[in-house]
């Protein structure tokens, strides 16, 4: 039960910078940024994929991981893990592109690259621990 | 720990991985997918911009009582689609029946590869073809900071626009067009620019005024310049 609420914790506060980003997005906006890099890494290519803006894909992506913690049981562990795992390479791809492609850094991005890395791990454990099913 | 456990975690990697390399993949061909050296026509089409009277970086009739200025990177994607989408629109109904013109101000937001696009686009504009140019090259557009922007692109950007290419390599260095990109930088500045596409209405002798819209289609953008045009 305490892994599910954590993962539940962390994929709000993933689900809110997504939020955040998609806001942003459509309002084009731009958003309030330390790192000098969010507007260019934002206007870049690769904020969007396939037409979808990636915020929004990581906004589905935190609700889907809200959903399989709220449900008990292996497959929903299962899912969780595999959804969480997936957003984990997908944001190391993008993590390098701002380094390597756009040459800036979104503090977001950042931040949702470290949530997303704890939702993994936390839905690993889950998956190691969930109990069986009666 | 359960053996079997450990053997869903490892197909729940798996899975992932493939998940994983899927979006790579369609995410590569996002940001390449625009064609480099061998595109042929042009983002705007000749046919919006045939009969425009164009001065430099102004497109539109010089005694069009209104300016909108337009801060752009040749490397920004929403530049080009605006540029795509949006200006035919804007030019059939409000540059060429005179009620606005046009000012470019381009800007590096992008990066290394900005300056160069910029140069080509403002060295065109000697020749009065800075639109067409700006319009091929997005027609170009690669790869950001991929070193896309070759002279053999600008070259075939300015056969597309109908300028001469050879001439505009020549100028791209110039101190003419260097003070060009200076003096969009610093109107950039003045401005408070917060990144590309940017619009401003300017008509005196009321201060200038940033375009502001919620989306970037034609409908949306059409309306907000007509209001704000009234």
């Amino acid at each position: 039960m305490k892994l599910r609420a954590a993962i539940a914790g962390a994929a709000v506060v993933g689900g809110a910078i997504a939020t955040y980003l998609t806001v942003v997005h459509y309002a084009h906006l731009s958003p309030i940024c330390t790192s000098g890099g969010c507007e260019k890494v934002q206007q870049s290519s690769y904020a969007e994929l396939g037409g979808i803006p990636v915020a929004v894909l990581g906004l589905v992506a935190y609700a889907c991981v809200l959903l399989t913690a709220a449900v008990r049981g292996l497959p929903a562990a299962l899912a969780g893990a595999v959804i969480a795992l997936s957003g984990t390479a997908f944001s190391g791809y993008l993590l390098w592109a701002q380094l390597a492609r756009i040459h800036a850094i979104c503090q977001w991005c950042i931040g949702n690259d470290v949530v997303i890395a704890v939702v993994a791990v936390l839905c690993v454990a889950r998956v190691l621990t969930e109990p069986d099913a009666a | 720990m359960n053996r079997n456990r450990l053997i869903l975690v490892a197909a729940a990697v798996g899975a992932a991985a493939v998940v994983a390399v899927v979006l790579i993949l369609v995410s590569g061909n996002s940001s390449t997918n625009t064609p480099t050296t061998t595109a042929t026509t042009t983002a705007v089409g000749s046919g919006s911009l045939a009969g425009i009277p164009q001065q430099g970086n102004t497109l539109g009739k010089a005694s069009a009582p209104v300016t909108l200025i337009v801060y752009e990177d040749p490397q920004c994607p929403f530049c080009r689609s605006w540029n795509v989408s949006t200006l035919p629109s804007v030019i059939s109904r409000f540059v060429r029946p005179g009620k606005i013109k046009i000012e470019y101000r381009g800007v590096v937001i992008i990066g290394p590869d900005s300056v160069r696009g910029l140069q080509a686009i403002y060295a065109a504009g000697k020749q009065n073809k800075l639109w067409n140019v700006s319009d091929a090259l997005y027609a170009h557009q690669g790869t950001e900071n991929s070193g896309w922007i070759t002279n053999d692109v600008i070259l075939a950007a300015a056969r597309d626009a109908g300028a001469n290419g050879e001439k505009i390599l020549a100028a791209m260095s110039s101190s003419a067009v260097k003070a060009e990109l200076t003096k969009a930088q610093a109107q950039a500045t003045a401005d408070q620019l917060q990144g590309t596409p940017s619009f401003i209405i300017q008509r005196p002798p009321a201060l200038p005024q940033p375009l502001a819209v919620s989306a970037l289609d034609p409908a949306t953008f059409d309306a907000a310049l007509s209001a704000a045009i009234q």
